[in-house]
């Protein structure tokens, strides 16, 4: 998610440069006995490169602009600070949730912000959580169903959840993932998932100790022949009933993500 | 298990900050979060998509051992480009997977002599095509079967057919560890160049022999499998996935090259070599070859259908129910759409949001009983109208009065409304977060012919007039001449539109290079009039007017569509040009036809003609088969007066990647059209998007001609209808319809 952000960063700053290319030169046999000067004016066009107006840009113009998007992630990602580490005193200082998500695989991580809440016609309520540089988590009562911005999505899913009591994962049964995938499809992957309740663990997250019950979701593929196996964990207070911690599967492109809940807003 | 903090990068964030202000007042790093030992466990594999096999490749670019070929196929829709090299011969190879049972090559080689030249060249370069088709696939027990034309129309020098069979066995892992290998054995039969070594006899017939400098191009049925049979044979060992190792008997004398020209010496008929697989699509070998030649290989392999970065679009904002936020009975009011002013509002707010999503509004109509709206915008951003759609469908629902239900989507091209996407903002609301809801939402879209815009309906005051301008590096290359195979001219492009009203487009670019070799070509000697090869004369000017036109497009009538386009279409015609296009929104057929009178231009590119003007047009049909195959026909009058047909094949893929072929058959006699007796070639078309993993529309378009000559050439004129139209038309719709939530 670092790199989504830094890419999205370079794209606002890429503006400068505009009408500064200059046009008409000397023709080409000429060009040929001063190539050094040429080549110099080719480099200058392609920094200079630019368009205005509601047409598609050219496409010369959109490479330069992803190399040199490339080349400043690059240097952001050389640049970056060590992870702050976290004080409950300064969480403390927080109003709204938060919550903090890393990608098992790279050890990328984010804190995403609470965007929007909802129910509908399944049982659970819907929390979309959303980084500063638009990837998005749709979690049903702290079960990930969607994600967005990451490559590969899980377009939709079902979650086992039943809107009462506390939350996660409620009891046994068939899932089904919508997973965005090859050539522009979406990939059904029918699921049979078995809940199993662990026991309970405390939960310490940034200074503070929750005691949860460890609810682990263990699902394997419905249809014959299918290989893969997914195991989601949450870790579901025992008394109020809020998955604190959970480690879900994202999808192929993105494999495991650890979630926790860093402040609740309230 | 402690879960330590220190390989983590920090992310820019409002949270962030004040985080990294926390830490520098209190200090200690975090402490481990407890239950974490459950994360460590070792788990069991995730789902994943299963990474497509690369087989590697021999030297002509098609599944094989070191010279020879071998029964297997790549993954259907495989693109593998391969170079190879070993005694002063090279070859660069194209191959295309085009169905899961046949392949299609190309090659373009060149052969260093060392005594006599070849067809008066010290390096001889040609070009060639193969074609192969597996037979049956590999059993239990039985081998894959493969059938081969090698150079099956060129002038041949390396014709050869095969039929070919190849089994493969497991094999216990290098080393006692890691994953298994493979043993692949393989046996075949060969003519032509295949059969020239220990051959075996003849069963059918005399062949002709390899005539260097003839026309070529046309397909010598006459000599496919005829002439002396010889078997070739060979062993592959995967030893595990990064390292190969190849033996084989060969069974081509290369008669030819060890004859006068002295290429190489042919010591042995045994060959033998290692390959290093570098990443999944790269892999390189060498080889030692016929008793004295060291040879290389590199293999890059791509598939359309596994993008070097997955597609990542920015998240959209999620629909918030109606019933969340409009509580109220005046809510629901629909007194707003008798106002004009709330309207106009509406608009502008609707236009701002659309800004974001890369989408610009071209129209909103709003009728008075409040409960529809029409929305018509041009996307700018997104390969996939889909997407757009979906955009545009979520900015409506954000913004629109809770009275207004049904939303009508219609996607603008160049001032043609493409389509009308109908949806109910209820299913919209129920729908975002439901198990299934790509196909949930899709069930209940309707996807229909755009109705003329409304009277009442509320025209962006920002668009039109629109003008806009870029200015850009360009790349010109020019392929195959036997001096230098591949020439290149760079530079600048300077271009600008300006957009009076919709469907009307007066735009020109001014090019100029900087520095190439285009110009150095070769001289035509064609004798027809030269329509197309004069591109040396072309390339003498650095400074040019690339096109400068006037366009016109409109909806005609039902299904119907028309341009005209009047002025420099392209750097060597201009003239007027009417193009009718039929197609319905829902219908694979398309009929076209367009007539054009040109003049060609002068060299120099600037305002002035030459004095060979014409008459061309053709009537189009196409159609859109199953599985993204498309065929297109084209018959008519091409530039240089000549009468015929063009046929083309193409594949597509969802994510825009296409891969084609084409040929044109005129009364041009094979004598008068020259080197390669009528016009083919193929053409690749490859997303930017798919390459960079982010939304856009440009693409790489390359068509490569084995030779370019007069006869069935068409005038290149900017903005043909086809494309623009179908783009928003269901077919593409349909295939895109995963990304309407994305």
């Amino acid at each position: 998610m670092t790199q989504v952000s830094g890419m999205a960063k370079g794209m606002a700053r890429r503006r400068k440069g505009q009408e500064a290319g200059t046009g008409p030169g000397t023709g080409a046999r000429s060009g040929l006995r001063r190539a050094p000067l040429m080549v110099a004016a080719a480099v200058m066009a392609v920094l200079a490169a630019c368009a205005k107006g509601p047409e598609d840009k050219p496409i010369n113009l959109e490479i330069g602009r992803a190399v040199s998007d490339y080349i400043q992630q690059r240097r952001a990602s050389r640049n970056a600070p060590e992870r702050p580490p976290l004080t409950r005193a300064g969480l403390d200082d927080i109003k709204d949730p938060y919550i903090e998500v890393t990608l098992e695989d790279s050890g990328i991580f984010a804190y995403l912000s609470q965007q929007f809440t909802r129910q509908d016609d399944s049982p659970g309520t819907i929390v979309v959580w959303r980084t500063e540089d638009n990837v998005t988590l749709s979690l049903r009562d702290g079960v990930l169903v969607a994600t967005r911005g990451l490559g590969n999505d899980i377009l939709s899913s079902s979650a086992l959840v039943d809107g009462q009591g506390p939350k996660g994962p409620s009891h046994s049964g068939a899932r089904r993932y919508h997973i965005r995938g090859l050539d522009n499809g979406s990939w059904q992957l029918p699921m049979l998932c078995q809940r199993e309740d662990l026991g309970a663990v405390p939960v310490t997250i940034v200074e503070l100790t929750y005691p949860t019950r460890h609810i682990r979701e263990h699902c394997s593929p419905a249809a014959p022949g299918r290989a893969g196996t997914i195991i989601n964990d949450y870790w579901v207070d025992s008394r109020s009933g809020r998955v604190w911690q959970s480690r879900q599967w994202a999808g192929p492109n993105v494999g495991y993500l650890r979630i926790r809940q860093l402040t609740t807003g309230g | 298990m402690h879960i330590t903090f220190r390989s983590f990068r920090l992310i820019p964030s409002a949270l962030g900050s004040v985080l990294l202000g926390a830490a520098l007042l209190v200090g200690p790093a975090s402490t481990p979060a407890g239950g974490q030992t459950a994360l460590t466990a070792p788990k069991p594999q995730a789902p994943r998509f299963k990474p497509l096999p690369a087989p590697s490749l021999n030297f002509y670019g098609s599944p094989g051992l070191i010279d020879m070929p071998s029964a297997e196929m790549l993954p259907d829709g495989q693109f593998a480009t391969t170079y190879s090299w070993f005694g002063g011969q090279s070859r660069y190879n194209l191959t295309f997977q085009a169905t899961p049972w046949l392949s299609a090559s190309f090659r373009y080689n060149g052969i260093k002599t060392n005594g006599a030249q070849i067809a008066g060249f010290d390096t001889y370069y040609d070009r060639g095509f193969d074609v192969r088709a597996r037979l049956w696939r590999e059993g239990r027990y039985r081998p894959a079967v493969t059938i081969g034309l090698q150079d099956f129309a060129g002038t041949g020098i390396y014709a050869s057919e095969y039929i070919v069979a190849t089994k493969r066995f497991a094999t216990p892992p290098l080393g006692g560890r890691g994953q298994g290998g493979q043993l692949k054995v393989t046996a075949g039969l060969g003519w032509g160049r295949l059969g020239s070594h220990g051959s075996i006899g003849s069963i059918s017939g005399n062949r002709p022999a390899f005539v260097p400098g003839d026309t070529g191009g046309e397909l010598s049925y006459d000599q496919w499998f005829r002439g002396d049979v010889a078997p070739f044979a060979g062993i592959e060992w995967q030893a595990n996935d990064r390292w190969g190792f190849k033996a084989e008997y060969s069974s081509d004398a290369y008669a030819l090259e060890t004859g006068a020209p002295n290429v190489f010496e042919r010591k042995s008929s045994f060959n033998f070599g290692a390959e290093y697989r570098l990443s999944p699509r790269t892999r390189l070998g060498a080889y030692y070859l016929y008793g004295s030649e060291f040879g290389i290989t590199a293999q890059i392999q791509l598939n359309p259908k596994d993008p070097p970065q997955p597609m990542a679009v920015p998240a959209p904002v999620p629909v918030a129910p109606r019933s969340a936020w409009a509580t109220e009975e005046r809510h629901w009011s629909r007194d707003w759409a008798q106002s004009r002013k709330a309207r106009t509002t509406l608009r502008d707010a609707l236009a701002e949001a659309l800004k974001q999503e890369g989408l610009i509004l071209e129209a909103i109509t709003l009728p008075a009983g409040g409960s529809s709206a029409e929305l018509r915008y041009r996307n700018t951003r997104y390969r996939s109208q889909t997407q757009a759609v979906g955009r545009a469908a979520r900015a409506m629902a954000r913004l629109l009065p809770p009275s207004v239900e049904t939303l009508k989507i219609v996607p603008m091209r160049g001032g043609l409304a493409l389509s009308q996407v109908v949806l109910r903002r209820s299913d919209l609301e129920a729908l975002e977060f439901d198990a299934d809801a790509t196909e949930a939402l899709w069930a209940v879209t309707a996807v229909q012919e755009a109705p003329a815009l409304a009277q009442d309906a509320l025209v962006s005051e920002e668009l039109y007039p629109a003008f806009a301008t870029s200015f850009s590096p360009y790349t010109a290359p020019s392929y195959f001449d036997p001096e230098l195979p591949f020439r290149l001219d760079i530079g600048v492009d300077l271009k600008a539109s300006y957009a009076p009203a919709p469907g009307w487009r007066i735009a020109g670019a001014i090019r100029q290079r900087f520095w190439g070799n285009v110009a150095d070509g070769r001289p035509s000697n064609s004798v027809l009039p030269r329509v197309r090869t004069d591109q040396r004369e072309y390339a003498q000017f650095g400074t040019t007017l690339e096109n400068l036109y006037v366009a016109r497009q409109w909806r005609m009538g039902q299904d119907l569509y028309a341009r005209s386009t009047a002025g420099l279409f392209e750097s060597m015609f201009g003239g007027v040009s009417g193009e009718l296009l039929w197609k319905p929104v829902s219908s694979r057929l398309a009929l076209g036809i367009e007539a054009n009178y040109v003049v060609q231009r002068d060299y120099d590119q600037r305002f002035s003609f030459r004095d060979y003007k014409t008459f061309t047009g053709h009537a189009s049909a196409y159609y859109q088969l199953d599985n993204g195959y498309h065929v297109q026909i084209d018959a008519g009058r091409y530039l240089a007066g000549d009468y015929g047909a063009t046929f083309s094949l193409d594949r597509e893929f969802a994510n825009g990647w296409r891969v084609g072929g084409f040929f044109t058959l005129t009364d041009v006699s094979s004598e008068d059209f020259g080197e390669g007796s009528f016009d083919k070639g193929f053409r690749i078309s490859i997303p930017l998007d798919w390459l960079l993993g982010k939304p856009g529309r440009n693409r790489f378009n390359t068509v490569v001609r084995p030779t370019q000559r007069d006869g069935g050439q068409r005038v290149e004129v900017p903005g043909r209808l086809y494309e623009q139209v179908r783009e928003g038309h269901r077919n593409r719709l349909n295939s895109q319809r995963a990304r309407i939530w994305e």
